[in-house]
């Protein structure tokens, strides 16, 4: 799943007023410790303007996930909501069990409780959960969210993508096929896919597998207002203001094992100021004692928050799933000495004390994150590659560059190669460490600052996109079938335009061949393989494996880092009585 | 018989009396002196800082700490870094804010000129022609003062910007600050505008100029030779006045993310970054916002000072 846009990106502070007047107010008295108790009111606070997307089938960043994961959507499986590796492990949700695979992995069908409602009091049927899965395939309305339905399910594609083009267009023909795929007995919903996939069972608990009424869906503008199955409903929802979930009395909690539901109210405040929420939350005082920030906190306030004991209950610093890196744009950089030579050259111990030193991450080595346990292996990194960079070893890769592809060499030591980077005063300090790091090489790098909110609308335009576009992608769930694919291979997230390097037929072979793989471990041992592949190709540079901090307010507890998602198990936190 | 030599009363050219009469004046004599030598230090920047043995750009990465926080105290000031070090890079502050110095005054020296320019111009022809000329002109002044033109400039930036680019300006710093600069100017102007069009319109009254239309002088000669003579006193203060309000525009346009881009430095974009360092490295916040103060300050009591010299008419001139 993409990296949330905001939270590592830091953002324009303009606002030193409003700044100001939130520099007063007493102390606290709660410190964020408690029981678990049900009631109160849990307030967030976000710099963004509105939730990427609220419809469950468009929602692919992992916070949003794990926002309305908690509250508002429930899928046939999803993650235990507990702290550390617990929080991996896949439970029953809406479905009795965690699915029945026959045919070796490659039918899944999941029963439904009894007792599921909607708000409106009506039951969830096996019909919504295909109607829900169904709209995937609408791929010119259901944009932006995940499409592993589309390339599971046993339904045939032709040239232009699947044949069945989702609920709104398909004739009765059409609609035939995905009904054939997915298919409803009473309370069990089956799935017929083109392949083996033996972890199907995590791939349901992304909401793009979530139920949606057939009756309410608005199509586009289901993103505004959906309905609910799970504990909280929208109450109101005004972008670039706040969203307000209030309890949904037509919850049933005797059919919700996983959820505990414990404030009475959620309040989301949208277009705050980064450095106004960071100090409303230091300070916690009155009504701020109840605010959970959403945006992590600043690099700045880092040394704030973890240097003094009285934040000790309210704080989290842990490792998150997200692998960071700098694309490479294949297409334009294709010659591998030059880019291995920005690989050496790079000083990546200061990219990471632009980025908060120890609170950044640490260094990696590849593309899969150590979360992935299974999938992880140290990497064997270049030659010459050191944590301060290697100006020399650099300069003897482009000498080879000098014969071997000329005009990419004149162009990375004359005209300079485009950094994409968001427009921020953390990103335009990263972006002087690159320019700085290469220069020594005598690499030439020209800053490209992007508007933050449109980064990746940039970087994902191929006519727009820079030579070098930093991204950060995690596992959407503990396979590297989610991460290798999406980064170098057909998946969704490529920027690194390399399907026309000569060196990614092999890449392409061993994807197909990991994706065909039963056999985890055999599966395993071939992403290891294609890891250290696309880092010897260097159609990225790795930077390091993310790490994340949450901040709340004193009232507020039950804070850790959900290990699926890289953010708080909002399910999690309660209001201290 | 020897003349007694005290007693000899020498011409003096209004230029002297002014300067006799703005030596007086200490504050602006001080004022001078440092904006003298901070466009002294910014034209000389390379070499001030090879001399101190600091550059802008380089990463100083033992001056911080894990966190990237500085080591020393009083954001990492030290005797290598006076000012300290940027947290998070370790770039010295001292030599970033030399630099900055550059693009600051580069845009604030070169919009005062246009405007003037333009205001000068357009303002001495409205007063002197009256008429339709005045008409329109005014009406234009009426219609940029109404506009809400630091919203219009946010909004244009991203439209603008690759404009420009297109246009033949190299990309990156070149093309943003010639934005800032075009974009002062057109609004700019209208001020002194304003104050040419009364200057002349009292001018045009005059015999001296009645003399000059009556010997058949074209509209141009009577705007450059006959009235812009008698007009260089507010000039000069208006445009010394000018420059430290456009400083503090083009740090409040860096500051919103109009500047320059990374890695140049710029006065706004230090003040931008710092801001956010309040509670962990106060001193860096502090010391661009005080240069930044004093800078435009400086700029600020000369242009007082000149007023008072060159206007004999003004309360303290008199004295003298």
């Amino acid at each position: 799943m993409k990296l949330n846009s905001r939270t590592k990106f830091g953002v324009v502070v303009a606002a030193s007023t409003l700044l100001l007047s939130a520099c007063g107010g007493g102390g606290t008295s709660a410190d964020g410790s408690g029981t678990p108790a049900k009631g109160g009111t849990i307030t967030y606070l976000t710099i963004a303007e509105q939730f990427n997307h609220v419809d469950p089938q468009r929602n692919y960043t992992g916070q949003d996930l794990a926002f309305f994961g908690s509250y508002v959507n429930r899928t046939l499986t999803s993650y235990a909501h507990a702290e550390g590796t617990a929080g991996a492990e896949v439970v029953a949700d809406m479905a009795t069990d965690t699915g029945t695979a026959t045919d070796g992995g490659k039918t899944w069908s999941f029963t439904l409780r009894d007792g599921l409602t909607w708000e409106d009091g009506s039951e969830v049927t096996c019909q919504d959960v295909a109607y829900g899965v169904s709209r995937v395939f609408a791929t010119d309305i259901i944009v932006d969210g995940p499409t592993y339905a589309i390339s599971y399910l046993d339904i045939p594609a032709g040239d232009e993508g699947s044949n069945y083009p989702g609920p709104y267009k398909a004739t009765a023909e059409q609609q035939a096929l995905y009904d054939n795929a997915v298919s409803c007995d009473g309370k069990t919903i089956t799935f017929k896919l083109n392949k083996v996939v033996a972890d199907f069972n995590y791939t349901v608990t992304l909401l793009a597998f979530a139920p949606v009424p057939k009756a309410k869906d608005t199509g586009e503008k289901y993103d505004d207002a959906v309905v609910s199955n799970g504990p909280y409903k929208i109450e109101s929802y005004v972008k670039a203001q706040s969203m307000t979930l209030v309890r949904n009395e037509n919850w049933n909690p005797d059919s919700d094992p996983v959820r505990h539901a414990y404030p009475d109210k959620v309040v989301v405040n949208f277009a705050q100021d980064q450095a106004v929420i960071d100090s409303r939350i230091i300070a916690s005082s009155g009504e701020d004692a109840f605010l959970v920030s959403m945006d992590g906190i600043q690099p700045e306030n880092l040394p704030t928050v973890f240097g003094d004991d009285q934040f000790k209950n309210r704080r989290v610093n842990e490792t998150d799933p997200y692998a960071l890196y700098a694309a490479i744009n294949v297409k334009k950089l294709n010659c591998l000495p030059v880019r291995q030579a920005l690989l050496v050259a790079l000083d990546r111990e200061a990219v990471r004390q632009v980025a908060g030193g120890e609170f950044a991450g640490d260094f990696a080595d590849g593309f899969i994150s150590p979360t992935i346990a299974a999938d992880y292996a140290p990497n064997k990194v270049l030659d010459g590659v050191q944590p301060t960079g290697n100006p020399d070893a650099a300069k003897a890769l482009l000498e080879q560059a000098k014969t071997a592809c000329p005009d990419v060499y004149a162009k990375a030591t004359g005209e300079g190669l485009v950094y994409d980077h968001p427009d921020t005063p953390t990103w335009a300090k990263n972006a002087a460490v690159w320019i700085e790091s290469m220069k020594k090489a005598g690499i030439v790098l020209k800053p490209n600052p992007i508007e933050p909110g449109k980064y990746y609308s940039v970087v994902m335009d191929e006519a727009l996109q820079g030579d070098i576009s930093r991204g950060g992608w995690a596992a959407d769930w503990l396979n590297s079938s989610t991460v290798l694919p999406e980064l170098f291979g057909e998946g969704g997230f490529n920027i690194s335009q390399n399907k026309k390097d000569p060196a990614y037929a092999a890449y392409k072979a061993l994807m197909d061949d990991a994706l065909a793989q039963t056999d985890r471990a055999a599966q395993a041992a071939i992403w290891k393989k294609a890891n250290q592949y696309a880092l010897d190709q260097v159609w990225a540079i790795p930077t390091f494996f993310g790490r994340s901090q949450e901040f709340r307010g004193g009232n507020i507890g039950g804070g850790y880092l959900w290990y699926p998602f890289g953010s708080h198990d909002y399910d999690a936190l309660y209001v201290i009585q | 018989m020897s003349l007694d030599t005290s007693l000899v009363i020498e011409g003096k050219s209004p230029a002297q009396l002014a300067w006799i009469r703005f030596r007086k004046d200490k504050v602006a004599i001080v004022a001078l002196v440092f904006s003298l030598i901070i466009v002294i230090l910014a034209l000389l920047a390379p070499w001030v800082c090879a001399l101190l043995n600091i550059d802008p750009y380089s990463l100083n990465k033992t001056t911080i700490d894990s966190v990237g926080l500085p080591n020393a105290p009083f954001g990492g000031m030290s005797r290598a870094h006076p000012l300290g070090v940027e947290p998070g890079t370790g770039r010295d502050i001292l030599a970033r804010l030399i630099y900055g110095t550059r693009v600051s005054l580069i845009v604030a020296l070169i919009a005062t000129f246009i405007t003037t320019l333009i205001g000068v111009v357009l303002g001495i022809w409205a007063g002197y022609k009256r008429g339709i000329v005045d008409g329109i002109i005014g009406r234009t002044i009426d219609l940029l003062l109404a506009f809400p033109s630091l919203l219009l400039i946010i909004s244009l930036a991203p439209v603008m910007q690759p404009r420009l680019v297109a246009m033949g300006f190299p990309e990156g710093n070149p093309a943003r600050m010639t934005y800032i600069i075009l974009i002062l100017s057109l609004f700019g102007w209208t001020y002194i505008a304003r104050i040419m069009r009364g200057q002349a319109l009292s001018l045009r009254e005059r015999e001296f100029v009645a003399a000059a239309q009556a010997s058949g002088a074209k509209t141009s000669y009577m705007i450059f030779k006959e009235i812009l003579p008698n007009l260089w006193a507010p000039i000069i203060v208006y445009a010394s006045l000018t420059v430290p309000g456009y400083i503090a525009i083009e740090a409040t346009f860096s500051f919103l993310g109009l500047g320059v881009v990374a890695p140049t430095a710029s006065w706004g974009g230090m003040l931008a970054d710092s801001v956010r360092y309040f509670r962990s490295d106060p001193a860096y916040l502090f010391i661009p916002g005080t240069a930044l103060f004093l800078l435009v300050l400086a700029f600020n009591l000369v242009g007082d000072g000149l007023r008072d010299a060159l206007d004999p008419k003004g309360e303290r001139a008199q004295k003298v």
